[in-house]
């Protein structure tokens, strides 16, 4: 299914490197238009700097990220925000700022310097507050918001800027299990309504088998598989990847693989340490 | 359909009462010169205070009026609309609400031009100290900047410790100075703590252009500076050139500034305390937070230097050590706020 759609983004030999580390090794992906692509990896794989990366905010970087077979490097930094949104690792924003006030910050790439609000940058701001059911907050200051609200601000900050493309790192760190649901329901709707095309990153691996058109595992910079969820959840991918045995089955309810992790997997850590 | 009608409603009610509140601040101010104008050792009657500006006769009141009341009437609420602007930006760029210029070293920088100037080369005249001033501020935005921006670019902590750092090191090098030459201290002493007083109104012509630069430099920035207040990552995911934005607003920050200091000398806390007032009346977005800021710094600055007339009548207190007062309260109440 991912296969057929043409892709959006297409990164090509993507190198990046901090001091001599080797962050993202010749790295190729291809992210297909208007389905949900889920990053997941162990931690310092570099699947969150993957994403920045494709929103060209690393220094140094190498190889090429095409936008519809534009290297996105021709592109002006707010032409560039109009096409993908970006929702960073644990945001930040004063606390005594307004949820409206946020989500007016995501018209910056619509507006020239100086230009008045328009009512499309009005219009905007609305249907992302209601679409994420932040509507009735909006003179909140985010400060008082709980964990699951504030993370539905950010979000509506992301849609007020209307770009077809939508990365997340790590949207859901921090929400309790409800929260979770709320906020990943959000993103597929997003998705199946309007069409848009989402980059995730997500550390937990059954919520990503179940909202992944495309799952990507990133491992050492590079990527180790791509494919259906049924595809790259197998115990040996798992093995090798997040160095865990795990048992693989099939969620009842969604028809989407799930894990059992049993343990580290042992012969790949013994590995590791020697 | 029902919310996006809604829009224009709410967006004019709020218009509505911005426009009530700029009106307010802008009544206050004139409230406040005037008050400039009439009080103090002598107290004149507004009749006297117009006679004198519009009919000049010669009398002592009316030099007394033009002379000395004017500038500082003058040279008052523009200091204190250029540092609460200044403040707004500082606390924004570095997204610390405890950041001034003071606290990036600017104001110590001047202070210690103005005592090399004065001590090393012998530099007199008030207008020359003033361009001292200016210089010491230009400098030392520059080189904190600098600092802050070399190896491994800038964090907002990062501005803030080299600020701190140079403010320390600006503060022991003026009392080196000023202690290896008594004779200077007592002239230097009332510029160093911040002054209105005896201040010609040509500082007020050389300002005010500084001043306004340095305003339409940071409004055209405002929608740019909203984002920063965001975190670096989101900020550049919304297209903001975040080196570009930064250095174009220390510049509009080193003119105020060093616009500032060079009318009265280092006013203590003035861009501490303003924004967090103007931050209150009117939001966070700077194409409404900066005005609030200058409209309420003058009002502020203004009423501080007529209070410096009374707090130890007969004789004028410096009004630094009145915003130094009430801006360690302020200071002192932010903090507490913080840890609770």
């Amino acid at each position: 299914m991912a296969e057929l759609a043409p892709s959006r983004i297409e990164v090509r030999d993507l190198t990046l490197m901090y001091g001599h580390d080797t962050v993202l090794d010749a790295l190729s992906l291809p992210v297909p238009a208007g389905k949900v692509t889920v990053l997941a990896g162990p931690n310092g794989c570099g699947k969150s700097t993957l994403l920045r990366a494709i929103r060209r905010l690393h220094q140094g970087q190498r190889g090429q990220i095409l936008l519809d077979g534009v290297d996105i490097g021709a592109l002006g930094a707010k032409d560039l925000a109009r096409q993908i949104g970006l929702l960073a690792q644990s945001p930040s924003a004063p606390p005594d700022m307004s949820v409206e006030e946020l989500v007016r910050l995501g018209r910056y790439p619509h507006q020239a310097m100086l230009q008045p609000w328009s009512e499309k940058d009005g219009a905007a701001v609305n249907r992302a507050m209601v679409g994420t059911g932040v509507d009735t907050l909006k003179h909140r200051r985010i400060g008082s918001l709980s964990g699951g609200q504030l993370q539905r601000a950010w979000i509506a900050m992301v849609l007020a800027q209307e770009t077809d493309i939508i990365c997340l790192d790590e949207p859901v760190n921090h929400l309790d299990m409800a929260h979770q649901l709320d906020c990943l329901d959000l993103v597929a709707k997003l998705n199946r309504e309007a069409g848009r095309t989402i980059v995730l990153v997500l550390h937990d691996l059954n919520l990503a088998a179940r909202y992944a058109d495309q799952l990507v595992f990133v491992h050492e910079g590079r990527v180790r598989a791509l494919g259906r969820p049924e595809e790259l959840m197998t115990p040996e991918l798992l093995a090798e990847v997040f160095e865990v045995d795990a048992a693989i089955m099939t969620d009842p309810v969604h028809g989407r693989p799930i894990c059992i992790p049993r343990g580290r997997a042992k012969a790949k850590s013994v590995r590791e340490i020697a | 359909m029902a919310s996006t009608m809604a829009l224009p409603n709410r967006r004019s009610r709020l218009g509505a009462s911005k426009a009530t509140l700029y009106a307010g601040l802008i009544g206050l101010l004139a409230l406040s010169m005037l008050m400039s104008l009439t009080l103090g050792y002598k107290i004149y009657s507004l009749g006297q205070v117009f006679g004198a500006l519009f009919a000049h006769d010669g009398s002592e009141t009316a030099v007394v009026i033009t002379g000395l009341r004017l500038p500082r009437a003058l040279i008052a609420p523009l200091t204190g609309a250029a540092l609460g602007m200044a403040g707004v930006m500082v606390q924004t760029l570095s997204r610390n609400r405890i950041a001034s210029p003071d606290t990036l070293g600017l104001n110590g920088g001047a202070s210690l031009a103005v005592v090399v100037g004065s001590v090393v080369f012998g530099v007199q005249s008030l207008t020359g100290l003033s361009l001292a001033a200016a210089f010491g501020a230009f400098i030392t935005s520059i080189v904190v900047f600098g600092v802050a921006a070399s190896a491994g670019g800038l964090s907002p902590l990062k501005i803030v410790l080299v600020g701190v750092t140079f403010a320390s090191l600006s503060h022991a090098l003026v009392e080196v100075i000023l202690t290896s030459n008594e004779a200077q201290l007592q002239q230097l002493l009332f510029w160093l703590s911040g002054a209105f007083v005896d201040r010609p109104i040509g500082l007020f012509y050389n300002g005010l252009p500084v001043v306004l630069a340095g305003a339409v430099l940071g409004i055209g920035l405002s929608r740019a500076l909203d984002a920063l207040q965001a975190d670096d990552s989101t900020a550049a995911g919304l297209g903001v050139p975040l080196a570009a934005v930064r250095g174009l607003a220390f510049l509009a920050v080193a003119l105020l500034t060093g616009a500032a200091v060079s009318m009265a000398g280092p006013v203590a806390f003035v861009g501490l305390v303003v924004p967090h007032a103007a931050r209150r009346l009117v939001g966070l977005r700077h194409i409404h937070q900066l005005p609030a800021a200058a409209l309420f710094g003058a009002v502020y600055t203004t009423l501080a230097d007529v209070a410096a007339r009374f707090v130890i009548y007969p004789v004028e207190a410096p009004v630094g050590a009145i915003t130094a007062v009430v801006g360690a309260v302020v200071l002192l109440v932010l903090l507490a706020r913080r840890a609770a």
